[in-house]
């Protein structure tokens, strides 16, 4: 063979399986999110942008690892410490858990006029941003309200939601007494009972930026108004307005009392609006939810359509990601087609304009009627605006006030202390 | 000589290179990372991100401000002693029987009362958690069943119940570890030892007192070392079933570091109280490896 000729075939030899395995690699986006149930409602509607993304994009696989919410969060922190970040995934806009990772340049800004004209709601892009530029896409439109199952209410004779904490409470023994749980949320993790905490001063005061001047030490966690509130608290539990394991009940557990009709009302957020297309609960349960508004105070001078409203949910996208672009790209198409499929398939109430369908669930119809009522807004301060070391501060102060084992005045105290140290670091 | 003046020299090589893996896994897997433990331990650091020397204030704090420290603490100590005194003589008791029932009944009764052992911890906590719910637990429903409607309660977030419901988790759970070391070691006590006791006329319970007991004193010291170090390190279940509450009533030293380093994003202190449980740990091993030594022994 000459030499020209075995160079050639050498060549050809070397080139053709390359160009075979490059037509076979694929590039994968790695990704994370608080979605474990990918069957139904949110977790749906991802899994069903991810297969339009790949099927617009051949190539690309997509690999997404999911935990519950709270491990979730511990998760992506885990993944920080190790410089392991997925490439993009969902988290959360607050200070306490977004701002860390901006300043530890763990995540990358995102160019704002991609997403400006794709009709996020006034505030929304605006909860993700820090330093001046946007870190994160919102997803969805959070509101504080309590979820009720009317049929249960029926059962015990309950002819309309109660409109003050007062008529709240008096409905727990009537629920009890037909072995209904009155109402659950998450204690275990205790970030529920500090919304309420926080939407308990609000109702109280009138007054919605008490918490972020308390945390700016412009007032103190020890005014009235708060241990007020949580004297409020205290009040609705002893009552027995929660279940009985309130404090060793987690996220599931809680949302399994009232999804199987074992529980009369629920205490959430308005991502929850899938309980009323979710398929793992029956279609009575599914018939009969719906939701109304944190009820007020009495004597209290906040009004029932002043409305604690926020945009937590986000997507991020890991600075040390080596599919930027491609990223970029998913989150282009996420926000395009993320409002459309969520209010469609009734899983999510999304951070962009969706409008009213005849064919909406009930719950989907009082959360947009929730919002069209509102007079006032304000979003989660306590919990969500300081550090994380007084979001655990406030959680484990909280713990303590839930279980009995510290009055209101010592919680407020605590927070003070907590506050202090906060601002001094 | 030539062979007696290399023959050290070949055997030091020798002996290195059969010590170096050994010493090498040491280092990398202990006593690098506990190392790295104690330098983070004297930072601020969040996990992520910048962060500054703050000297021992890490450890100030824990031991002089933070009463949950104490608690966890406590809660350790209490477990030990409820694992020393209470769940080593029940094992104990349990094994004795078996040892002496026929050999197909106490084989099937040792599967039995290992099999908690053997289950997954996921699964011990979420079957527990299950058995204590005030709502849908079979507990309550039985004590309901049987007219005890006053002590139906919330085992484990009522404040009186919730620590010794999970100390009865955490018990139920290693039975089985501690009652396999007694009848493995029941099994190695010489028939004649206890014949010659009897001839005596030793009672069956001065047989065990005198004779069986001081015989097994090295495994009771086993399974003490490993009960002590065990409840240092409890952590799955605790974090499965309570969390640490309610409030921080349950909270143990394995839970709460890894809530402080992951969950408040406080790794640098976290870490000083990773460093701390290692001290704790180590002086009570020794502290009780002492004391055993004190109790008789038949070393043969």
């Amino acid at each position: 063979m000459k030499p020209t000729t075995f160079l050639v075939l050498a060549i050809a030899l070397a080139v053709i399986p390359a160009s075979r395995v490059a037509a076979q690699t694929k590039t994968t986006i790695k990704m994370g999110d608080n979605l474990p149930d990918r069957s139904n409602t949110w977790g749906a509607v991802v899994e069903q942008i991810n297969a339009e993304f790949k099927a617009a994009n051949p190539g690309v696989e997509i690999v997404t690892e999911s935990y519950p919410d709270q491990p979730y969060q511990q998760k992506v922190k885990i993944y920080a410490t190790a410089k392991q970040l997925p490439d993009v995934f969902k988290f959360w806009s607050f200070t306490s858990l977004l701002k860390p990772l901006v300043d530890g340049g763990f995540v990358e800004p995102l160019n704002r006029s991609e997403f400006d004209k794709l009709g996020y709601l006034t505030g929304a892009l605006e909860s993700n941003v820090y330093g001046g530029k946007l870190y994160g896409i919102p997803v969805s439109a959070d509101l504080w309200v309590i979820y009720y199952n009317k049929k249960l209410f029926k059962d015990a004779g309950i002819d309309k939601p109660p409109g003050t904490i007062d008529e709240l409470i008096a409905l727990a023994p009537r629920l009890k007494a037909k072995g209904i749980v009155p109402m659950v949320t998450d204690g275990k993790d205790a970030w529920p009972l500090c919304v309420t905490f926080d939407q308990l001063a609000w109702r109280i005061s009138g007054d919605a930026t008490l918490p972020a001047r308390a945390l700016a030490r412009k007032a103190r966690f020890t005014d009235p108004v708060f241990v007020q509130a949580a004297q409020e608290l205290v009040r609705m539990i002893k009552a027995g307005v929660f279940q009985d394991d309130l404090m060793v009940s987690d996220y599931g557990a809680a949302r399994n009392l009232f999804g199987q009709g074992r529980a009369a009302m629920y205490l959430m957020g308005s991502w929850e609006l899938g309980l009323g297309a979710d398929k793992t609960f029956s279609d009575e349960f599914r018939a009969n939810v719906d939701a109304f508004k944190f009820p007020v105070t009495a004597g209290g001078k906040g009004k029932i359509d002043d409305l604690f409203a926020w945009f937590g949910g986000n997507y991020v996208m890991s600075a040390a990601s080596k599919t930027k672009a491609l990223d970029m790209k998913y989150l282009q198409f996420y926000a395009k087609r993320f409002p459309g499929l969520a209010w469609e398939k009734q899983a999510a109430l999304p951070a962009q304009k969706v409008d009213a369908r005849p064919g909406d669930t009930q719950v989907a119809k009082t959360l947009l009627r929730i919002i069209a009522d509102a007079k006032a807004t304000s979003g989660t301060a306590s919990l969500d605006l300081s550090t994380p070391r007084f979001k655990d501060d406030i959680e484990n102060a909280m713990r303590g006030l839930a279980s009995g084992l510290i009055s209101p005045e010592e919680f407020t105290k605590q927070l003070d202390v907590a506050a202090d140290k906060a601002s001094r670091r | 000589m030539p062979s007696r003046t290399r023959g050290p020299f070949e055997n030091r090589l020798v002996i290195a290179g059969l010590v170096l893996p050994g010493v090498a896994v040491l280092v990398f897997a202990m006593v690098v990372p506990l190392g790295f433990s104690v330098y983070y331990s004297l930072t601020d650091w969040a996990g992520f991100g910048d962060y500054r020397n703050v000297g021992v204030d890490n450890y100030r704090e824990i031991l002089t401000e933070d009463p949950v420290f104490w608690r966890s603490l406590w809660n350790v100590f209490v477990l030990i002693l409820v694992t020393i005194f209470v769940q080593n003589p029940v094992a104990f008791a349990v094994a004795a029987v078996l040892s002496h029932i026929s050999a197909r009944l106490s084989r099937v009764l040792r599967t039995v009362y290992f099999i908690p052992a053997a289950l997954s911890l996921v699964i011990v906590a979420k079957l527990w958690v299950d058995i204590f719910n005030p709502n849908v637990g079979i507990l309550n429903k039985l004590l309901v069943a049987v007219g005890l409607d006053s002590l139906a309660v919330s085992w484990l977030s009522n404040p009186h119940t919730a620590l010794w419901a999970v100390i009865w988790i955490i018990v139920w759970q290693g039975f089985g570890w501690a009652l396999l070391f007694y009848y493995a070691g029941l099994m190695t006590v010489p028939r004649e030892l206890e014949e010659a006791a009897r001839i005596d006329g030793a009672s069956w319970l001065q047989t065990y007192t005198r004779v069986i007991i001081p015989y097994l004193t090295p495994v009771i010291s086993t399974v003490i070392v490993i009960d002590v170090v065990s409840s240092m390190k409890q952590m799955e279940l605790i974090y499965l079933s309570t969390g640490g509450g309610p409030g921080q009533l349950t909270q143990f030293l394995g839970v709460y570091l890894y809530q402080k380093a992951f969950v408040a994003s406080e790794y640098g202190y976290g870490n000083a109280l990773s460093v701390l449980a290692v001290v704790v740990s180590v002086a009570l091993t020794v502290i009780v490896q002492r004391a055993l030594r004190a109790f008789p022994r038949d070393d043969g």
